[in-house]
């Protein structure tokens, strides 16, 4: 498998756990390989695409960073490359583009540099492009961009290096991942390094969302890249997270995001999870989501899969404590030659815990829209309520859906359900509404946009649904 | 004085589905004139409406329809609702996830544009909606609902009077409007309906039964049977029609 398993050095390879971990990860990849059709995970989606051995996977920027500050201070403060700083302590003026940013946490982008100073922040608008307050995380091509945002008490982001760094990771890194039967995430975790830990404390609640935002931006052609997201809710905590996957660069590039998010919903804690893929329409995204929920707490996600040419957003959720409850909700929408996957995997592990699923896609040219969902009730989850409903739109005759529904009840008392439906655009709802003076291709917009109105309005912040709501027209 | 004809209808046959419905069918309507069309089930009154409006699987196989002396069969659905032909569905359709608010808009806006006005804001739309909804017992609530989803009979309907009255179309074509309204309802819709009657709109009423013309008086009736109009006459021909029913006009031909 050339192109994907490639000699690069990272960050912290002195770290006995850590670089433990990603041996696990390659050993476990080599021994899966790529998935084929045989791989009943992966039948309807092949990734063959991704096996092309012209990616290229970036050197460490946490390594360059030291160097550099080596370099140019003549000598970084830190005794050497194992230094405690995760690589973020430097002086301004180096060279890595980024530098101590605490005098502008508040505005979110440094000044103080020259406008050539090839400081990413210049070329980015970093700022603007939320409708909604949020702490903002940004991301250039799957590499982190040194502006922290300001942080009220109680809650830490880091980048996933620094928490390692300071054993905060430890206790949750590779924890929820299954090795050998994910094999993009045991490739995800040969790579270990860029990725941010989230960790919000016991009882708080957080008033603004955390967003993490990669841009995919001029130069990411050919790149493979790989993220992984450490998110720990505490007991009785409160957050929402949103990922944000923005394409901005040349609309052919083709790259490849590989991406893990690990997630601790602790004892009555509740987590939104929102996503937005966006990626360029030739680009690949996998993702998988691990969450697991204790007893009392709450997981609520959505996800919009729109952009790349492969995409796959995979969710799997563990209620293992009483009461834990999940709504995984997605929606696509695509044309072209595309293949969206949304996968989930809805593990019922305790009494009277309860999961709902809507996903609902649009499909038009010649792409293929998949759905594989699992609900899994084990012996002993009583009294447990899992249902789940797919619905796909087809607007064209070569637009294709492929949905494999599965239950796996072992308990009894429980209740379950699963549906799933795929229709054409009705005729003479576009004839009512051509007959009232508006045109063809309005009318079908706007029955599009209702179509998904139902998915759309499972999320909860307003704001965030009006956000959403904007991006699948 | 000269009358202007708005739409002309010169030996029209169609069909749906291979099967021949109109055959032969000539009608001319000029400016201000109400005209009823009544027949027996299986006339093709329906499809004269849909053939009017341009629904996909309704095909002319030959004639002419002439709106305003322009070719309205070139014309798509939407062009025809623009330059001024409206229908009043029997069976209005459904659409979930759309509030009628905003299906009113869009249609409103279309047709406004077309005539080189500029669109309405928001204020002043929903103005006009909550003025000429109060007549027709149209509250907030109902414009706020989905199109026609949930709505009973009479809503339907009040909502499709609604529309007539807010695009205000040249030739508006009823299409059983009676059906599935209580009296009250109708006298509801009637009153909606001859508010438009302003010596220059014209109408085209379409019913199997002459209450209907009790309370939007014709001033012609046309018996349609097989395909085309088999007697012509004035407000009287309806009465006779209740009293003899059809059989006897459909054996003139």
């Amino acid at each position: 498998m050339p192109g994907l398993i490639q000699e690069t050095k990272l960050f912290g390879e002195n770290i006995p756990w850590l670089q433990g971990l990603r041996e696990k990860g390659l050993a476990a990849f080599k021994r899966q390989g790529l998935p084929t059709a045989k791989t009943e995970a992966w039948k309807y989606t092949r990734p063959r695409d991704l096996n092309a051995d012209d990616f290229i996977v970036e050197p460490s920027n946490f390594l360059a960073e030291i160097r550099a500050g080596l370099d140019e201070a003549g000598g970084c403060r830190h005794a050497d490359g194992n230094c405690s700083c995760g690589g973020h302590s430097h002086k301004s003026g180096c060279s890595c583009g980024c530098h101590d940013c605490s005098a502008e946490q508040e505005k979110g982008c440094c000044q103080g540099h020259e406008a050539d100073c090839g400081c990413p922040e210049h070329e980015l608008d970093l700022r603007t492009e939320l409708p909604f307050e949020a702490y903002q995380i940004h991301f250039v091509n799957g590499k982190f961009i040194p502006v922290h945002p300001a942080l009220p008490r109680g809650v830490e982001i880091m980048t996933l290096m620094e928490a390692v760094l300071t054993d905060e990771a430890r206790e949750y890194l590779g924890r929820l991942v299954d090795l050998e039967h994910y094999p993009f995430a045991a490739l995800n975790t040969f790579y270990l390094e860029e990725g941010i830990y989230i960790r919000i404390a016991r009882d708080v609640e957080l008033d603004k969302p955390v967003v993490f935002i990669n841009h995919s931006e001029t130069g990411a052609e050919n790149l493979f890249y790989n993220i992984r997201n450490l998110v720990v809710v505490e007991a009785g905590a409160a957050a929402k997270f949103v990922e944000y996957y923005k394409y901005g660069g040349d609309p052919k590039s083709r790259y490849f995001a590989n991406i893990v998010n690990e997630i601790f919903v602790g004892h009555g804690a509740q987590l939104r999870h929102y996503k937005l893929q966006n990626d360029a329409f030739k680009a690949g995204h996998v993702a998988l989501n691990v969450v697991r929920v204790k007893e009392d707490g709450r997981y609520d996600a959505f996800a919009l899969q729109r952009g790349a040419n492969l995409g796959r957003n995979e969710t799997k959720v563990s209620l293992v404590g009483e009461k834990a409850g999940a709504c995984v909700n997605a929606a696509y929408v695509m044309h072209g030659w595309a293949t969206l996957d949304t996968t989930t995997d809805i593990e019922h592990l305790a009494p009277c815990t309860c999961s709902d699923q809507l996903v609902k896609g649009v499909i038009g040219g010649d792409a293929k829209g998949v759905f594989q969902g699992k609900i899994h009730i084990a012996p002993g989850a009583v009294k447990t309520e899992g249902s789940q409903l797919h619905k796909a739109l087809l607007l064209t005759d070569t637009a294709e859906i492929d949905v494999k529904p599965e239950l796996e009840i072992f308990a009894d008392d429980v209740k379950c359900s699963h549906g799933a439906a795929s229709g054409e655009l009705d005729e003479n709802m576009l004839f009512y509404m051509q007959s009232r003076g508006i045109g063809y291709e309005e009318a079908r917009r706007i029955l599009i946009d209702a179509y998904l109105e139902d998915v759309i309005n499972k999320i909860g912040p307003e704001e965030i649904r009006g956000w959403f709501r904007g991006q699948v027209k | 004085m000269s009358k202007t004809p708005l739409l002309e209808i010169e030996d029209l046959y169609a069909r749906v589905c291979d099967k021949e419905i109109i055959k032969g069918f000539n009608l001319t309507i000029n400016e201000g004139e109400v005209h009823a069309v009544m027949g027996p089930n299986g006339a093709g009154k329906s499809t004269l409406s849909y053939v009017l409006t341009g629904k996909p699987g309704y095909e002319v196989t030959s004639g002419k329809i002439r709106f305003r002396g322009k070719d309205l069969l070139s014309m798509a659905p939407e062009e025809r609702a623009r330059e001024g032909i409206f229908l009043c569905m029997q069976y209005p359709v459904e659409i979930p996830g759309v509030p009628t608010m905003t299906f009113l808009k869009h249609a409103v806006n279309a047709v406004r544009k077309h005539a080189g006005e500029p669109e309405l804001d928001t204020p002043s739309f929903i103005k006009m909606v909550r003025e000429e909804g109060k007549a027709l017992g149209i509250d907030n609530e109902m414009i706020r609902r989905p199109v026609n989803v949930g709505f009973s009979g009479g809503e339907k309907k009040r909502l499709e009077t609604l529309q007539m009255s807010i695009l205000k179309p040249a030739f508006s074509i009823l299409d059983e409007a009676d059906s599935g309204l209580d009296i009250d309802a109708l006298k509801v819709v009637a009153d909606g309906v001859n508010a438009l009657r302003d010596g220059r709109r014209s109408m085209l009423v379409i019913t199997h039964y002459q209450r209907l013309l009790n309370y939007i008086v014709p001033d012609f009736v046309h018996v349609f049977a097989d395909g085309h109009i088999v007697r012509s006459g004035d407000k009287n021909l309806a009465l006779e029609l209740e009293e003899k029913g059809y059989a006897e006009f459909v054996k003139e031909k």
